[in-house]
């Protein structure tokens, strides 16, 4: 039986298509940030968090007079406490898809959802 | 010959798949404008923006802007605004305000009217004493109520358009925009936008809508519904609305409402009764091609119920969904190709009215 040799310049040829190949995955995955939650007050960062890398629960204290508390988890996030009189921001529950907010009014604290594969352009309601 | 020929042939393939490659990284690059996205606080309310294209962060900075001057002209709780102005001289004198504001109360006498009373601009005696959202929230009174409800009468609201000028009949009356001026404020936006040059863009002011242009792909704009109930494993929305252009807004009991001595009380206000709706329905998102009109039409929908609520949306040609607590959803007949359920646990309504 012969064996089959491969040649120099056939391993280069190969070389090249398998790191054209590992190029195209990487362009078209990258960067697709799918869920990096930005904590802001008035419309300015306090901090950002990547749910995604997030592997345990843990809760921040973000302050202000109601004492707003959120609570990160992978790939959630959502207001644990505050002490407003409306609680529409621990109604709101857990957020974890890019393009969700949940907001405390009477804190001005806001937590969004950003990420370039937003599952919708707004929300009514 | 032969070894030369295979040579150009590897060197031609070699070439050909970069070439490929550059136009994928050029699509890949080339096909999204650039954006800008900012939140800020203003309308007692979170307003979120994304502007696309080079002038979208001169756009989403002039909305913000046109936004706050239309908060100064509007809200009654700022001094010195119109509002404040006739407020303060209500049962007294006419005032001069901004012919943005006439305007502004000229389609709110519009609703009011067609509406039959269901949406009145009128209502601050009894939204006050609510206070919903507010440090002193609370049942009021039914001596009180009784007492105030007189005053709550957009037939004694009068504007002059000519001079720009508006007064209230009556000592006590008070006008709350609160149900407008959203909707009003993503006008605002979308104005700014066209104004400053965005290529196109969205605005949510509180939970309305406002959409400016088109997406260079094509598809249409997709809004999520949120959903009226909260809770750990509930879905955030119920379902979506596609749409190419116009204005969305929601009125729902869960925005505002607290519970006393075991009664949960929302905050769409019945302005005949002065207590809040009590029709079964939890929603009403009204689509419509004024930001302002969307608004006040999906309170009004919400205090007239389904049949009546239609029939005001057939007069206003605007299209609407209304949720009751029965998880049963109402899609009126142009809307229901483009809105679609992801939450099992609603389904629509097909025998309505209309």
């Amino acid at each position: 039986m012969r064996i089959m040799v491969l040649k120099k310049r056939d391993l280069i040829l190969i070389l090249f298509f398998l790191l054209v190949g590992i190029f195209l995955i990487f362009l078209f995955n990258y960067p697709q940030q799918t869920g990096i939650a930005i904590v802001e007050q008035n419309g300015a960062e306090i901090c950002r968090f990547d749910l995604q890398k997030q592997n345990r629960t843990e809760e921040i204290n973000v302050g202000d007079k109601y004492n707003v508390r959120l609570k990160i988890e992978p790939g959630a996030i959502s207001f644990i406490h505050s002490d407003c009189p409306d609680q529409i921001c621990v109604k709101t529950g857990k957020i974890s898809k890019p393009g969700q907010a949940a907001v405390c009014l009477p804190a001005k604290i806001s937590v969004k959802i950003t990420g370039n594969k937003k599952t919708h352009d707004g929300y009514t309601g | 010959m032969k070894k030369n020929k295979n040579t150009i042939l590897l060197l031609s393939s070699i070439l050909l798949v970069i070439v490929i490659l550059i136009t994928a990284v050029w699509m890949k690059i080339g096909k999204k404008s650039p954006s800008y996205e900012c939140t800020n606080f203003a309308m007692g309310t979170y307003i979120q923006q994304t502007a696309y294209g080079k002038n979208g962060e001169k756009a989403a900075q002039e909305a913000a802007k046109k936004i706050g001057e239309l908060e100064n002209l509007i809200s009654w709780r700022i001094n010195d605004s119109d509002i404040n102005k006739i407020n303060s001289a209500a049962g007294s004198e006419w005032k001069t305000i901004n012919p943005k504001t006439t305007q502004l109360l000229k389609t709110s006498l519009d609703v009011a009217k067609k509406s039959k009373g269901a949406f009145d601009p009128t209502i601050l005696p009894i939204t006050s004493m609510w206070d919903f959202g507010g440090d002193n929230q609370h049942v009021p009174s039914k001596t009180d109520i009784n007492n105030f409800i007189k005053y709550v009468d957009y037939n004694n609201l009068r504007i002059n358009e000519n001079n720009s000028s508006a007064s209230l009949k009556l000592h006590y009356m008070g006008l709350d925009l609160g149900a407008i001026g959203k909707g009003a404020a993503c006008q605002e936006a979308v104005s700014a936008y066209k104004e400053k040059g965005a290529d196109y863009g969205i605005v949510a002011v509180g939970g309305s809508i406002g959409i400016y242009g088109s997406k260079p792909d094509g598809s249409l704009w997709n809004i999520a519904v949120r959903n009226p109930k909260k809770g750990e494993n509930q879905e955030l929305s119920i379902g979506t609305i596609e749409i190419d252009s116009g204005f969305v807004s929601t009125s729902g009991t869960y925005e505002k409402e607290f519970t006393e001595n075991g009664v949960t009380y929302h905050h769409l206000l019945n302005p005949k009764t002065g207590y809040p709706v009590n029709n079964g329905l939890v929603s009403v998102t009204v689509v419509c091609d004024n930001g302002a009109l969307s608004d006040a039409l999906s309170t009004a929908c919400f205090v007239l119920g389904k049949e009546e609520g239609v029939k005001l949306l057939n007069e206003y040609n605007a299209e609407g969904i209304f949720i009751d607590n029965n998880n049963k959803i109402f899609v009126t007949e142009k809307l229901k190709n483009h809105f679609r359920i992801s939450d099992s646990q609603y389904s629509i309504l097909n025998n309505g009215v209309k």
